[in-house]
């Protein structure tokens, strides 16, 4: 029993360090990338053609729905209390800073990570990276660091898209349940905003993107030979990235309120 | 090929571009909203704790922001300096005697920094202290009514707000009352030297005089009443002499004008050689004679009374014969029974005229 404990910390800790190498290698190759310009920026565009453009529409419905909850709620609730002017912050807290980026990062674990992870596994299933080492190409730099960065900047982009839909786009919704003054509306929101929290959720949404980038192609990576594990590989890709993204949530939410 | 895959350039070219394009506008409306750029105004103000006035913590006039506070520091003497900025389009506000007030609610919904525009039109120069309303020199600034401070938005701290100053009166009127119940108490045991124990000691020593001084306005009514009723009687027989006198000298044939006439009786009277005093003598005397006369008379009416109330008697007793005849014929007009003889009684006294026939 103890000698599988051991080999089972062993094999975790062994499997942790080659993570870590395998991030920083994708953080120098993805360091060099936009300087060798490779044959992987159509990779790249790609990326963000699936991971962004495609997510819109879901991103945006999102967005749309839970601002128009908010305010719906806040302007029921919140007069009762004389503070009607907390509507505006908590559709900031939420939207830009909190549910933001967080929901953002879930919708694209659910469609981009599955994706990267099980279409990576089937090329390690497949024998295409061994194809590619063999004629030299890195497959880090070509696979896997055009599928970050795209995931990066459509995560950010998609956060910028989502504070846009969540906070104007809400109030359309609003205006056919419960109409409120725009300029009023407007006003306040952009009162309310800060500059700082523009700046907290795309630093969420840009590290949300590299864990959900760097998770799921370290688990198509990882897995055997055997077809039956291209499966798993998108699910342990799912589910770690949903774990890291919420604990580096809360750490970035600490150490800003800290 | 799909569409999005051939131009998966433009397409993504698009959704980054719009994206920063949109980014930018609303950073860019969120600086002119938020007066990134515009001039603010700085000043000054002590309080007494910093927890609930951190920087960035927004300053407001009648609902709207006008200000921000910059920065806090805790000074050697243990309050807290504050530095705020007032906005450029708020700045007329900032006059000789405004004053800053925080607003706590009372259930735990956080605070608010007011502004209130002093009623100076002196406008406040920059880098100015503004005092607060919990300092003494605010609480002076708001009894002297210098500063306009609105009705509060929460009705709670709008009550609030009216019982603290209702509740200093409530207590400042108590102590009075105490204090002047207390000096009333001194005054009339007779301990207090102040006016009000003058006071009561100079009404103890007049009520102590009100009986005899009641007296002597009791004698002094009688004595004026008296007087008055002499008066009046003096001033009637003045008034009709006046009245005589009036008539007189009005009737142009009367005894003034002719008394007063240089040829009339006073030349007359003067010169008759006593004739007319002496004519006036014999009237008095036959005067004299007369009222003697009259006197006498009167004594003998005086005498005679008593005949004549036997006449008035006698006169009563016919009457009731009279009234008996009269009963009489009223009852029985054939006369039955005739009229029942009555026996005559003589009367005890006897007349005058029977006495002067006799």
């Amino acid at each position: 029993m103890i000698e599988s404990i051991g080999a089972s910390v062993r094999d975790k800790a062994s499997r942790f360090l080659y993570a870590l190498a395998f991030f920083g290698r994708v953080v120098d190759r993805s360091l060099r990338f936009f300087r060798r310009r490779q044959v992987g920026y159509k990779v790249l565009v790609f990326q963000i053609l699936f991971t962004g453009v495609e997510a819109l529409l879901v991103n945006a419905v999102m967005a749309m729905a839970i601002g128009a909850a908010i305010i719906v709620i806040g302007s029921s609730l919140l007069p009762q209390f004389g503070q009607s002017r907390l509507m505006y912050d908590i559709m900031v807290i939420v939207i830009t800073k909190e549910l933001g980026p967080l929901l953002t990062a879930f919708i694209v674990i659910a469609r981009s990570g599955t994706a990267i992870a099980t279409e990576l596994a089937g090329m390690v299933v497949g024998h295409e990276i061994e194809a590619y080492i063999s004629v030299g190409v890195d497959p880090v730099s070509f696979l896997v660091v055009p599928r970050v960065i795209g995931m990066v900047a459509s995560l950010a982009l998609l956060s910028i898209y989502f504070n846009l839909f969540g906070l104007l786009g809400s109030f359309l919704v609003v205006q056919l349940i419960k109409p409120i003054a725009f300029a009023e509306y407007f006003q306040s929101l952009l009162a309310a905003l800060a500059p700082g929290d523009i700046l907290s959720g795309m630093a969420k949404s840009l590290v949300f993107g590299v864990i959900i980038s760097t998770v799921a192609s370290y688990q198509g990576f990882a897995i055997g030979r055997a077809s039956t594990e291209i499966p798993v590989a998108g699910i342990k890709a799912v589910g770690q990235s949903f774990v890291l993204c919420i604990f580096a949530d809360v750490l970035i939410t600490l150490a800003q309120y800290a | 090929m799909k569409f999005r895959m051939r131009h998966a350039d433009r397409i993504v070219g698009v959704f980054t571009l719009l994206a920063f394009v949109l980014l930018v506008g609303v950073i860019i409306l969120m600086g002119a909203n938020q007066r990134w750029f515009a001039k603010n105004y700085t000043y000054f103000a002590q309080f007494p704790t910093a927890g609930s006035v951190q920087p960035g913590t927004a300053i407001f006039h009648k609902g709207f922001q006008v200000g921000t506070i910059r920065r806090v520091s805790l000074n050697e003497a243990g309050s807290v300096d504050a530095e705020f900025s007032i906005q450029d389009s708020y700045y007329h506000l900032m006059r000789t005697h405004s004053l800053l007030e925080l607003v706590t609610s009372p259930i735990g919904l956080g605070s608010q920094l007011l502004l209130h525009a002093g009623r100076s039109l002196e406008p406040l120069p920059e880098e100015s202290y503004v005092p607060t309303a919990d300092s003494a020199e605010g609480q002076d600034l708001i009894e002297l009514e210098l500063v306009d401070i609105p009705p509060k938005d929460d009705t709670i701290t709008r009550l609030l707000s009216n019982v603290n100053p209702l509740l200093e009166s409530t207590s400042k009127t108590v102590t009075t009352l105490n204090r002047t119940l207390t000096e009333l108490n001194r005054a009339l045991a007779g301990q207090s030297e102040g006016p009000l124990g003058d006071i009561i000691t100079d009404a103890s020593a007049a009520v102590a005089r009100l009986p005899t001084t009641l007296d002597e306005i009791n004698s002094l009514v009688v004595a004026a009443r008296d007087s008055a009723v002499t008066l009046l009687d003096s001033a009637n027989v003045i008034a009709g002499n006046l009245e005589t006198m009036s008539a007189s000298f009005a009737d142009p044939t009367g005894l003034v004008t002719t008394l007063l006439d240089p040829k009339g009786s006073i030349a007359t009277f003067l010169d008759d050689k006593d004739a007319l005093y002496n004519r006036v003598m014999t009237m008095l005397l036959e005067a004299e004679r007369s009222v003697r006369s009259l006197r006498e008379i009167s004594a003998s009416l005086s005498a005679e009374m008593p005949k004549l109330a036997v006449v008035l008697e006698e006169g009563k007793t016919a009457l009731v014969s009279a009234q008996d005849v009269l009963e009489g014929l009223k009852n029985n007009p054939l006369l039955k029974g005739g009229i029942t003889e009555r026996e005559e009684q003589d009367s005890l006294y006897s007349s005058m005229r029977e006495g002067a026939f006799e």
